[in-house]
């Protein structure tokens, strides 16, 4: 499962849009399991798409939705019953078959979006922001929900996000994009502990990377790695509590640092501390 | 207040239908009245007889039947695919033919009527039916065709591209996913092109005015000419006219009213 994570505009979507088809691309070329896809139609790639919002067609039963693209490739109807009950069943749809997309909940819509996707049988899904459709206090559930069927069906699942944490709990590898441009591929792991760029770097983690300029050098410290000694290194500027832990916000020389301390640890705000970096990332100045 | 509102303009546009209904009844022959008359002092249906007599009434609505049943479905067709078209084109080449189509509106109609009488001449379809139908072939108006785009339009582009991922062609796409959701407008466009050619006097003055092509609007036009005491025919004939619109109307009112792309 490949999750593609960017600021909007970096070309998430555009990126979805080149696998399954809807565009051509200027120059390259899309394989997907080796072969070459240019010039092959949308229908005819191995390859489903999940919209943004869902697109199901707002007059049609989940039962004619799913179905729809069987439809239109004029399965018989026997077959199409069959593949859409089949579907249908993989999803927890049965019971939803005869009603419109309008009688459905958020989650149930998702779910009439992928079952779309599945009968196709692809080899790659592609996911356009699939839960941010979604209310923010069901978006955990489904998330795990959607991973768990994903995997279970052990199919390629290309997913796009802006959520930088949803693609590092979703994806087992995850791209990071910057204007149309790939910073990194990697795990979420290598992408949090050696980040390619200062960019992914400031993008992965929440909170993200702290960026000191240090002469010709970019230097990146994780907020866990920054140890507060008695001294005058830095100007506590704001503290922020988190429940679990206290995020503290320090001026320094070259930008300012956010330092993870635990509960009851924090200095005050407008003192000065003394500042020890463990591990950090160095990066040439670009 | 707004009920009072509701009223007036029931009564505004009422009116003029309720006096001409009411001038049907009266009798053939008597003396026109001195002013207007809410109900005649002995209603009859002799006018409406007299209409027969005059008028070869049944030719008249055989040929204007014929007509709508062609040109109605015609004109929306044309205008539902012209305005999916336009909906489908990237954003230059769509803003572009939208801007003509709207400048089209402004094209008096008057300079077309030469064009086209020379045009029809040299097909060779003058005194037939079909001048009264050929505008079906453009939409009847570009009003249509802008109707048709605005509500394509309205639908959201993904649905589009989820049935373009399925395969489906762009007639499919039009006919199993576009047109459903836009059913109001369809059939306000309808609406719309019916009105046109069921009233069409001016096409069928200047291009099909042979006693065998001649339609409604323009046989009882030609009753204008009757004298005062025959002035109820006039009204007879005005009714007959009015009343297939008027039930059209009422016919989709409820399409209209209850489906969703108006929303």
């Amino acid at each position: 499962m490949l999750a593609v994570v960017g600021p909007s505009g970096s070309g998430k979507t555009t990126l979805l849009r080149l696998v399954c088809g809807l565009l051509g691309p200027d120059e390259g070329s899309v394989r997907i399991g080796g072969q070459e896809q240019a010039g092959v139609p949308p229908e005819r790639r191995p390859v489903a798409m999940v919209f943004q919002g869902y697109a199901l067609f707002p007059h049609l039963t989940v039962r004619e939705n799913v179905g729809f693209g069987l439809r239109v490739r004029r399965v018989r109807r026997g077959d199409r019953d069959a593949r859409v009950h089949e579907a249908a069943q993989k999803l927890g749809l049965y019971d939803l078959l005869d009603r419109q997309p309008a009688e459905l909940s958020g989650g149930e819509r998702q779910r009439v979006a992928l079952a779309r996707a599945l009968v196709r049988d692809p080899a790659v899904f592609c996911l356009d922001e699939p839960l941010s459709s979604l209310d923010p206090l069901l978006r955990a559930d489904a998330r795990r929900e959607l991973a768990d069927l994903l995997r279970a069906d052990g199919r390629c699942a290309v997913f796009v996000t802006h959520d930088q944490s949803e693609a590092m709990t979703l994806g087992d590898r995850v791209a990071v994009l910057r204007d149309g441009c790939l910073e990194q591929v990697d795990t979420p792991r290598a992408l949090y502990d050696a980040p390619a760029t200062p960019f992914v770097a400031s993008f992965v983690g929440t909170p993200a990377m702290s960026l000191l300029r240090r002469g010709s050098q970019v230097v990146g410290v994780r907020p866990e790695h920054v140890r507060l000694v008695p001294g005058q290194d830095a100007f506590v500027h704001a503290v922020e509590d988190h429940g679990h832990e206290v995020q503290v916000l320090l001026d320094v020389d070259g930008g300012r640092l956010v330092a993870r301390v635990p509960v009851g640890d924090a200095p005050p705000v407008g003192s000065r501390v003394g500042v020890v970096l463990g591990r950090t990332t160095t990066w040439p100045v670009g | 207040m707004r009920v009072a509102l509701r009223l007036l303009v029931v009564v505004v546009f009422l009116a003029p239908l309720a006096l001409v209904l009411a001038g049907s009844l009266r009798r053939v022959g008597l003396p026109p009245p001195a002013g207007l008359e809410l109900l005649p002092a002995s209603p009859g249906l002799t006018a409406y007889d007299r209409l027969g007599e005059l008028t070869p009434l049944s030719r008249l609505l055989r040929n204007s039947v014929l007509v709508v049943l062609v040109a109605v479905p015609l004109a929306t067709l044309v205008a539902s695919w012209a305005g999916f078209a336009l909906a489908q084109l990237p954003p230059r080449g769509r803003r572009w033919l939208v801007g003509i189509t709207t400048g089209l509106l402004l094209v008096p109609l008057p300079m077309l009527w030469i064009p086209r009488f020379v045009l029809y001449l040299q097909v060779g379809v003058l005194d037939t039916l079909v001048p009264l139908i050929a505008p079906a072939l453009a939409a009847t108006t570009p009003f249509t065709v802008l109707l048709a785009y605005r509500a394509f339009r309205r639908v959201p582009p993904e649905l589009w591209e989820a049935a373009r991922l399925e395969g489906a062609s762009a007639l499919v796409t039009w006919w199993r996913v576009g047109l459903p959701l836009v059913s109001a407008t369809t059939t306000a466009i309808a609406a719309v092109a019916f009105v046109f050619h069921w009233g069409n006097y001016l096409d069928a003055l200047l291009y099909a005015q042979s006693e065998a092509t001649r339609t409604l609007p323009l046989g009882i036009g030609e009753l204008a000419t009757v004298d005062g005491a025959e002035q109820s025919v006039l009204f007879a004939g005005a009714v007959v006219l009015a009343v297939p619109a008027v039930l059209a109307l009422l016919a989709v009112q409820r399409p209209l009213l209850a489906t969703r792309d108006g929303s």
